[in-house]
């Protein structure tokens, strides 16, 4: 056994109680172990792809274990051989991480009954996505009157010291980074423009969040007006009568493919891609479009409805239309540098 | 832990019944702790090249420097606040009666009581916009538009100092509590003046627990992740952020485990001052 980074990472004990009782790791019989995310995430999967995954396969045993998609992947690191994960939900830039350490096993496309309905940005061979999530515009309508229709509202005078922004610890601050560096002119690979940018927004700046879930804490206390947010943060905000509304900027929704793998080496393969196969069917996916989830579909079959329909798109056309998907890949490669950056630059 | 001997040493004492926790300390403090060495000296995130690298990166940075100063200095600032907002409460405890103490002990536990979550939310809403602070103060007149008190280095020091209170009032009740009340008595019947007694007797001699409280308050204040990054928000860097992102986003768990130990190494600095004062003043006290 080869000890790299990661197998030191997990205790002393557990590596001498793996060596001294291989047996003890093997688990032979446990059920599929489905490591989804915290919060409402959980609730979700647990309230409509669970049941719907045990009806299709014989009332088959699956535990969630929700964890954030960084312990997914130590987790996975620290057992390569026979991880305890079966089923991993990542984000795009941990998606790539776990996908370049070796963690995930090719999806079985040509066995998959729903891959080939996805829309094109969702078919990804290591692991398709049955979800997206949706960054747009998020303001508080009772102190703002005319929507904002563009990235570049946030930085109006009237405005001033009513913004709040993310640091880039999310993909969310990360990615609106992006779009911003875009809106100037720059890109993945030209994120100059986006640093002028915010320091131009200064003023205007109320707070920069630790996380995105700061930022609502932030529109309940009416620190601030208007944010980039996250679509189905802000349903939830919403649902819980805070004055919150969202919408789709004109220069394009920035999406982010919440991207499903099986694990390498699971014991599970089988059922891991049976649970896969179910998120992507119209079935699952449409009842998670409806309230209280508004998780926005992937399947091409799914007719658009609800919510999702009126504020950010009518059909998968439009869908596609209207969202952005920004090139990951590059993002990684410079995001340390950009963090870098960010905490030296950003004081307000 | 072999059988005791028939003629058994009475004054010393078996090490056997420490055995369990200093186990438990060996596997999940002492070697975690050595496996976060060990990855500190890699110049590689894939740990394959050995190096000082990563301690080189951070103390030749002016950047990485100042984030560990204004986090030391946060704990000063924060266990100033707590000693001069503690040590009147302290000392009231111990000249009140039994029912106003058990009173003062609740107000100094019940942040004990709830959790760290909870109170710093609690902060959040006193400290906002329109939080109560600003609130009360506007409809007095006092300022026009709301201060801005929430993401202030101001902010963190206040919240953290309420959060961290009982850490240091409770070893100074007890410190305070060990004097005998009838020396403060003795001074000022020989002619010392109340601020003079407090000086010359009340203050040496209660401060092995100002020492324990500073040590305890310090330590606490600058690993307090939730409270620092909940108030202080996300530009504001102290170094438990600045790991989390190093090891968590960026998954440099190299420079990560040198920031943990660079950091720790700073903080046993302090705690040690703290020691070397506590076993000055024990000599002071003693004489």
């Amino acid at each position: 056994m080869i000890l790299n980074r990661r197998s030191l990472m997990t205790t002393a004990l557990t590596l001498g109680a793996m060596k001294a009782f291989p047996g003890l790791s093997y688990a032979q019989a446990r059920p599929l172990v489905f490591a989804t995310f915290t919060g409402s995430w959980e609730e979700a999967h647990k309230a409509v792809l669970v049941p719907a995954f045990r009806k299709a396969n014989a009332d088959a045993a699956i535990v969630l274990d929700p964890m954030l998609s960084v312990d997914q992947i130590a987790k996975v690191n620290a057992a390569k051989a026979n991880p305890p994960i079966d089923v991993m939900l990542h984000d795009p830039g941990p998606a790539l991480v776990a996908i370049g350490q070796d963690l995930a096993e090719p999806y079985p496309v040509e066995k998959s009954a729903y891959y080939k309905d996805l829309i094109a940005e969702a078919q990804e061979p290591m692991g398709p996505a049955p979800f997206f999530q949706v960054v747009g515009l998020t303001y508080n309508p009772e102190a703002i009157k005319t929507p904002p229709t563009s990235w570049a509202d946030l930085w109006k005078p009237e405005f001033k010291g009513r913004v709040g922004i993310t640091n880039l610890n999310s993909t969310l601050g990360t990615g609106w980074l992006v779009e911003i560096a875009k809106m100037r002119g720059g890109s993945e690979a030209n994120i100059d423009p986006a640093f002028k940018a915010i320091e131009e927004l200064k003023p205007n700046l109320a707070a920069v969040a630790a996380n995105p879930g700061a930022l609502a804490t932030l529109f309940q206390q009416g620190q601030i007006d208007i944010s980039p947010g996250n679509f189905n943060a802000i349903q939830i905000l919403k649902a819980r009568g805070v004055p919150v509304e969202f919408v789709a900027p004109k220069e394009g929704a920035i999406a982010f493919k919440t991207t499903i793998h099986i694990v390498k080496n699971s014991p599970n393969r089988e059922l891991a891609f049976k649970l896969i196969e179910a998120s992507l069917t119209p079935e699952v996916q449409t009842t998670l479009m409806n309230p209280p989830y508004l998780i926005v579909p992937t399947n091409s079959k799914v007719t658009m409805g609800g919510e999702i329909a009126r504020v950010l798109a009518k059909d998968t056309a439009e869908l596609k239309q209207k969202f952005v998907f920004q090139d990951w890949k590059k993002i990684n490669e410079q995001r340390s540098a950009w963090i870098e950056r960010f905490n030296r630059e950003i004081k307000i | 832990m072999g059988a005791a001997p028939a003629s058994r040493d009475v004054t010393s004492y078996g090490m056997g019944l420490a055995a369990p926790l200093a186990l438990f300390f060996l596997v999940f403090f002492v070697a975690p702790l050595l496996q976060l060495l060990w990855l500190s000296l890699h110049n590689d995130t894939a740990a394959l090249h050995w190096g000082l690298g990563q301690y080189l990166h951070f103390l030749t940075d002016p950047f990485s420097l100042s984030v560990l100063g204004s986090t030391l200095l946060l704990g000063a600032e924060v266990t100033a606040v707590c000693l001069v907002l503690g040590f009147p409460i302290a000392w009231l405890y111990q000249r009140v009666g039994p029912r106003l103490q058990t009173i003062i002990i609740l107000i100094v536990l019940l942040p004990l009581l709830t959790s760290v979550v909870v109170r710093t939310f609690a902060w959040i809403v006193i400290l906002g916009r329109q939080g109560i602070i600003n609130a009360t103060l506007q409809s007095l007149g006092i300022i026009d538009t709301p201060l801005k008190l929430l993401y202030t280095q101001f902010g963190v020091v206040i919240a953290l100092a309420q959060v961290q209170m009982p850490l240091m009032t409770l070893p100074l009740i007890t410190a305070l509590g060990r004097i005998d009340p009838n020396l403060d008595d003795a001074s000022c019947s020989l002619g010392a003046g109340s601020w003079r007694s407090f000086f010359k007797i009340t203050l040496p001699l209660s401060l092995p627990g100002v020492i324990a409280g500073c040590t305890l308050t310090y330590a606490a204040a600058i690993t307090a992740f939730i409270t620092q990054s909940l108030i202080g928000g996300g530009q504001m860097l102290f170094m438990p952020m600045y790991l989390y992102q190093q090891a968590s986003t960026l998954q440099n768990w190299p420079f990560a485990s040198a920031i943990s130990i660079i950091f720790l190494l700073a903080v046993l600095a302090v705690v040690s001052v703290f020691t070397t004062l506590g076993r000055m003043s024990r000599g002071y006290g003693g004489a």
